[in-house]
């Protein structure tokens, strides 16, 4: 079948189908990423915490900016090509729209891996401390876990004496994790006691399980198969014998409506009691000998004795020291501290210094009385070179929340260094991956931290999770990512596949390019307002 | 719409230029956002440094519609198409601006005062 309108425009419209088409699928585009700048607008200005101003690396976003520009500029070279039937300046600038399509995915990758390497953690007292943290270490070696994986010290540590599980809610890969976890520590994980129960009607209990009984998930699966079968057993009876009860008592009192009676209207508890089966919602195992055992943070509520996983398996035992160590601190951020304190009505400066780290660590100290020296200068050469307000009294321009609160690795190599802030010149590859903890040599000017536990109030990497900033980040980046990669998909089929159409049909050929093309500088011109609101502002 | 060789001929000369031009704009944002003395407003970034990058942003996003995707001589139908969709986002956004009068903004709501 001969499709209309592909080469020849319509009469009515003036435009070939997919033309139409591309049009429509790009205004509905223009609403979705107009949705998510909208959101951004919104997230900003509703944010409860000091909004992180150019917190990304500037230098892969512009050369990002300049790869997407230049490839607009190829594509529309490429259809130029296609029109004047040149089929090599045609092959030519369309490779190098691919290739700028996978350089550009490439630096969002490095981009996206760094951010997922970053730790972050903001105290109970509102301060923040950005940087890596490290990994356990015995003596000298690094301790593994059960895989062979170093443990990152950011890890709730249990000596754990007895595990209960919730026979419905148990997490598979989790009980294996406590098996292989109670192996590696050449501990067994038992039944605590012997486990009967009714499991046929009106049967004297039978033993499911004897103590000493390894914790297995098929045990497991066995007991939750019991329990389960209990529970439908003994709600259909109570199910019967509820039914019963009404029948008796609508008999009883005819044209009552259902909640004048209903509190007469019960079950006999004891008649059904010896039909019941026993419902086994929770079983206990000991740990023999006690065994330390590490969790996520994210998967655990840990308390003194008792702790409590996710999956409301819960773990007896003492609670170890289970500090949050940095090895190497890259920022330590007192902007959320200092807005928290005016909110209270209180001085920025007078609830730093009573902070935990100032407090606790020496090196925070240090930095932070730097740092004031160095605000103190910057707002001097303010005041030097913009000069004071003459109706107010007040410097014309002052440093901003960020310039007073925030000591970043660029000022504590400064401060190492010796030499100010704009002197400082930084390697390029620092540009993209952050600080260069080797190059600089670390243990001289990145502080190492360790953090008890108590003192945590949320941590994350640089995710989603970490702020509502890095959420939207990631929604509209990894969106804008996903669409150069469809259309580099596109443009290379064209580019590859395209040669026998060009010699049946150039023409169209031609016009799948422009639809191509038109849905690649859409690409662009969506990047070119992501730029500067994600990484200049 | 350039279909003939030397329409394209001429318009590769203007796609040329446009590139230029965006790359300029880009170096300019860049500049504005990092150099402190080409800063505008009173703090070294505020709102008029926002002001500023969106301008040249639109500036260099209103190139590449016109230009590159041809909106500068397009069929009625495309204009209709792009435009009501450009509306809807416009006025949608108009409305989250409406809502920022909304007392769920207003710590005093709650309060009880």
């Amino acid at each position: 079948m001969e499709i209309p309108y592909i080469v020849t425009p319509r009469k009515d419209t003036g435009l070939f189908n997919s033309k139409i088409a591309i049009w429509l699928f790009l205004a509905s585009e223009v609403m979705l990423f107009g949705g998510f700048f909208s959101a951004y607008v919104f997230l900003r200005i509703g944010a409860d915490y000091p909004w992180p101003e150019r917190t990304l690396p500037v230098l892969p976003g512009l050369i990002n900016t300049f790869v997407l520009i230049g490839s607009s500029m190829t594509v529309v070279f490429a259809w130029a090509s296609l029109k004047l039937h040149q089929w090599r300046r045609f092959q030519l600038f369309m490779g190098i729209t691919v290739a700028c399509a996978v350089i550009f995915m490439i630096l969002k990758g490095i981009e996206y891996n760094v951010k997922f390497q970053h730790q972050a953690v903001r105290l109970k007292d509102y301060s923040v401390v950005e940087g890596h943290l490290g990994y356990e270490k015995v003596g000298e070696e690094y301790e593994k876990d059960h895989n062979g994986h170093k443990i990152e010290e950011n890890r709730i540590l249990v000596e754990a004496t007895r595990v209960t599980f919730n026979t419905v809610r148990f997490h598979k890969s989790w009980v294996e994790e406590l098996i292989s976890q109670a192996e590696h520590r050449k501990s067994k994980i038992v039944l605590a006691e012997d486990l009967s129960a009714i499991i046929d009607e009106g049967q004297p209990p039978k033993t499911l399980a004897k103590a000493g009984d390894a914790l297995s998930l098929e045990l497991l699966e066995r007991l939750q198969k019991a329990h389960l079968d209990a529970r439908a057993h003994n709600g259909a009876l109570r199910t019967a014998a509820l039914r019963g009860e009404w029948k008796k008592a609508n008999a009883a009192n005819p044209g009552k409506r259902g909640w004048e009676i209903a509190s007469g209207v019960n079950i006999d508890v004891e008649a059904l009691a010896p039909k019941l089966l026993t419902e086994i919602g929770t079983v206990a195992f000991t740990v023999e000998p006690a065994a330390r055992f590490d969790f996520q943070p994210r998967d655990v509520r840990e308390a003194e004795t008792q702790s409590r996983l996710r999956d409301d398996t819960l773990v007896d035992g003492k609670l170890l020291a289970s500090p949050m160590v940095f090895h190497y601190v890259d920022a330590i951020d007192f902007q959320h501290l200092a807005m928290k304190a005016v909110e209270k009505g209180q001085d920025p400066m007078v609830a730093i210094e009573d902070s935990w780290l100032i407090k606790n660590h020496p090196f925070a100290k240090e930095a932070w009385e730097w740092n004031k020296g160095e605000v103190a200068k910057l707002e001097k050469k303010l005041i030097e070179k913009y000069g004071m307000d003459g109706k107010t009294g007040k410097p014309n321009r002052e440093p901003t929340l960020k310039e007073r609160y925030r000591i970043g690795w660029k000022d504590f190599v400064a401060k190492a260094d010796g030499v100010g802030r704009e002197k400082e010149t930084i390697a390029l590859k620092e540009e993209f991956m952050g600080p260069d903890y080797k190059g600089r040599e670390a243990k001289h000017t990145f502080p190492h931290l360790s953090l008890p536990r108590e003192q945590v109030g949320f941590a994350s990497k640089f995710s989603p999770a970490w702020n509502t900033y890095y959420a939207i980040y990631f929604t509209i980046t990894g969106l804008h990512g996903l669409h150069v990669i469809g259309g580099a998909l596109v443009l290379a089929y064209y580019l590859f596949f395209g040669r026998k159409m060009y010699e049946s049909n150039p023409e169209w050929l031609a016009n799948r390019v422009e639809i191509g093309g038109l849905f690649w500088h859409f690409v662009d011109l969506v990047w070119i307002f992501v730029f500067p609101i994600l990484y200049l502002m | 719409m350039a279909n003939s060789p030397e329409e394209i001929k001429k318009s590769v000369r203007t796609y040329l230029f446009v590139g230029g031009v965006l790359f300029l704009g880009t170096i300019i944002t860049y500049l504005v956002a990092t150099v402190p003395a080409l800063d505008v407003g009173k703090h070294g970034f505020d709102k008029w440094d926002c002001v500023l990058g969106l301008i040249i942003a639109s500036i260099k996003a209103s190139l590449v519609a016109a230009i590159f995707m041809h909106l500068n001589h397009e069929k009625k139908a495309v204009y209709w198409l792009f435009g009501s969709g450009l509306c809807a986002v416009i006025s949608l956004a108009g409305l989250t601006a409406l809502a920022l009068g909304d007392p769920i903004f207003d710590t005093f709501f709650y309060s009880g005062r």
